[in-house]
């Protein structure tokens, strides 16, 4: 996926998060990508933190068809509508939002605008984005359907590769962890533990 | 609740018995009507000099082929195009202030091969116009569309932007239109509506559509076809009462005038086509082509005169309709009857690129609230007094 590319629309937003939805089948930027999108005053930061893809009618389920073709890509060949009636999701968690020069790590004003373009980030402005790890607040209290956990350490995974010591940067953040969790260590722990 | 279901339980075990009592008669009646299939009664030239010479009050299929022939499919083309419309509509509604109908058309357009490609769009139409909402004569007679006629307007509009999507196609691969139920307008059959209506709808509207796609036929290979899921219609099973009838010429009305019971062709009545092609068939297989011998198409239809065949599917025997200028070429019927059969298979016994445009155009009970809704919204904005009957209100507002 090129980096800096548009490759979804808010489909619905609140303060906390927006959902967005990719312009291609299986083309979200990965979990706990940097990622963007725009109002008229601010850029709003998102992490990736759930992909979906699902049928685009909530009424017709996705059935089971392709025991008669040998790969998958030749079952989308066979059954070309199908693209057109499934759509790949993703829920961003807001981190930040940039107003001007000024990079602020916390929640904007208002919310992402419904049908904002969604832009994953390049490197320097990942690198721009965490040179504070303030937002880690923001995803430590997150409340999600699985573990928040795995959000955060695949954003600081993602995160490290935009820094040339990729090592610097992970110890950094596992000491402000260290600090947001510092009263559950289990918890500490896990999270370090998936960040190699 | 209104529907007492307790008390429909015994009538429905008494539907159940009867059927089950009727079933033994059809079997034998059916494997009567396979053996005359194949009698010498049923020979091609004899059988089809007898029904052009009938009087028959049955609606009788023409024959163009032997009538219990079977043909397999060819292979279905590898890079193809198939185009579907289907619609559905919003009725004028009397109970509101507003006159109008709503026509929604799904289109699928799935292209197969090398370059596979699907698109899927919906075009909801709203006619308010005085000259919409209804058909106007020239001397100033008018036939308002609603119920029945807007069903058979939208049949129309089916076809109409079938035809708009076929000449927008630039890739030059074969194409199958398809359209969904049948290419006649039974409505206007049936009933007595005036010529201008029929003129309309038909002369200056579904021919004139299928006049569109017979010219781009003359530079592409395009066949149009409109598929019959479940039929009851009953053509080859009349012509199989006419090879068995013992008067030559047939004339039922002279002949069998008050007999009601012991009619020799009786000894087929109560099948469908279905379901002699369902036991002659094997899976796969096409029937004959027929031609069908409504009075509205033999009055009006010309090039585009209805002809038809039955296919075998995996999970039933539909009917498939062609103009004749689809039925006259050999290459173009194969066509036709190996795309529905592919295309059944894709989508799980019935046609995926026909089922794909009826999920773009279905309007459901949500739909038509929202749309009411819209619409009386859009009135009062603009400051609009909204009349609504007191059935309505009583309706929206149920009370105890």
């Amino acid at each position: 996926m090129d980096l800096g590319a548009r490759v979804a629309e808010v489909v619905e937003a609140s303060s906390a998060e927006f959902v967005a939805q990719c312009y291609k089948l299986n083309q979200a930027p990965p979990l706990g990508s940097l990622v963007k999108t725009r109002d008229e005053l601010w850029e709003i930061y998102g992490v990736v933190c759930n992909i979906e893809t699902h049928s685009l009618d909530p009424g017709r389920r996705v059935v089971a068809r392709g025991e008669e073709v040998e790969t998958e890509d030749q079952l989308f060949r066979a059954n070309p509508q199908l693209t057109k009636l499934l759509s790949t999701d993703f829920k961003a968690l807001v981190v930040g939002h940039r107003h001007g020069d000024d990079l602020h790590h916390y929640l904007p004003p208002g919310p992402a605008p419904i049908h904002g373009f969604v832009y994953t980030c390049q490197l320097e402005e990942v690198t721009a984005f965490t040179q504070s790890l303030d937002f880690l607040g923001l995803l430590v209290d997150a409340r999600l359907p699985f573990s928040v956990d795995e959000v955060i350490a695949a954003c600081l995974r993602s995160a490290s590769k935009s820094y040339p010591d990729s090592e610097a940067f992970l110890v950094k953040a596992g000491r402000e962890l260290a600090g947001l969790l510092g009263g559950d260590s289990q918890r500490l722990n896990s999270v370090l533990k998936r960040l190699r | 609740m209104s529907l007492d279901l307790t008390q429909l339980v015994a009538q429905v075990e008494d539907l159940a018995a009867s059927l089950k009592t009727r079933e033994g008669e059809r079997r034998a009646r059916l494997v009567f009507a396979l053996e005359t299939l194949q009698s010498p009664a049923a020979e091609l030239n004899h059988l089809a000099r007898k029904i052009e010479t009938s009087k028959a009050t049955w609606l009788v299929a023409g024959l163009r082929e032997r009538i219990d022939l079977r043909e397999r499919a060819s292979p279905c083309p590898e890079n193809c195009i198939v185009l579907a419309s289907d619609g559905s509509h919003i009725d004028v509604d009397r109970h509101h202030s507003a006159r109008c109908f709503l026509i929604n058309i799904g289109i699928a357009q799935l292209q197969y091969g090398r370059s596979p490609d699907a698109c899927l769009s919906t075009l909801p139409l709203l006619y308010f116009q005085d000259g919409e909402v209804a058909i106007s004569s020239p001397d100033g007679r008018e036939v308002p569309i609603e119920g029945q006629l807007l069903g058979i307007k939208r049949s129309v509009e089916e076809c109409r932007l079938l035809t708009e999507r076929a000449r927008e196609v630039q890739a030059a691969l074969p194409i199958v239109g398809l359209l969904d139920g049948s290419l006649i307008l039974w409505g206007l059959a049936g009933q007595t509506y005036p010529d201008f209506v029929i003129h309309e709808l038909l002369t200056d509207g579904l021919l004139k559509h299928l006049d569109v796609l017979t010219e781009l036929h003359r530079n592409r290979q395009l066949a149009v076809a409109s598929y019959v899921s479940f039929p009851r219609s009953t053509d080859v099973v009349n012509a199989l009462r006419l090879a068995i009838c013992p008067h030559q010429p047939v004339d039922c009305d002279h002949c069998c005038d008050g007999k009601s019971e012991s009619r020799e062709c009786d000894a087929v009545g109560g099948l469908l086509d279905r379901d002699l092609f369902g036991r002659l068939l094997a899976s796969g297989e096409r029937s004959a082509i027929f031609i069908s011998r409504s009075s509205v198409v033999k009055k009006h239809y010309g090039i585009h005169e209805v002809n038809f065949f039955y296919v075998k599917l995996d999970e039933e025997v539909a009917r498939v309709e062609i103009p004749l200028w689809v039925a006259e070429e050999k290459e173009l019927v194969g066509l036709v009857h190996s795309v529905i059969l592919d295309q059944c298979q894709r989508g799980l016994g019935y046609p995926v690129a026909l089922s794909e445009a009826h999920e773009k155009a279905v309007v459901t009970g949500g739909d038509r609230e929202q749309f009411w809704g819209l619409v009386e919204q859009t009135l009062a904005e603009s400051g609009m007094w909204l009349e609504s009957s007191a059935k309505q209100q009583s309706k929206r507002m149920r009370w105890i």
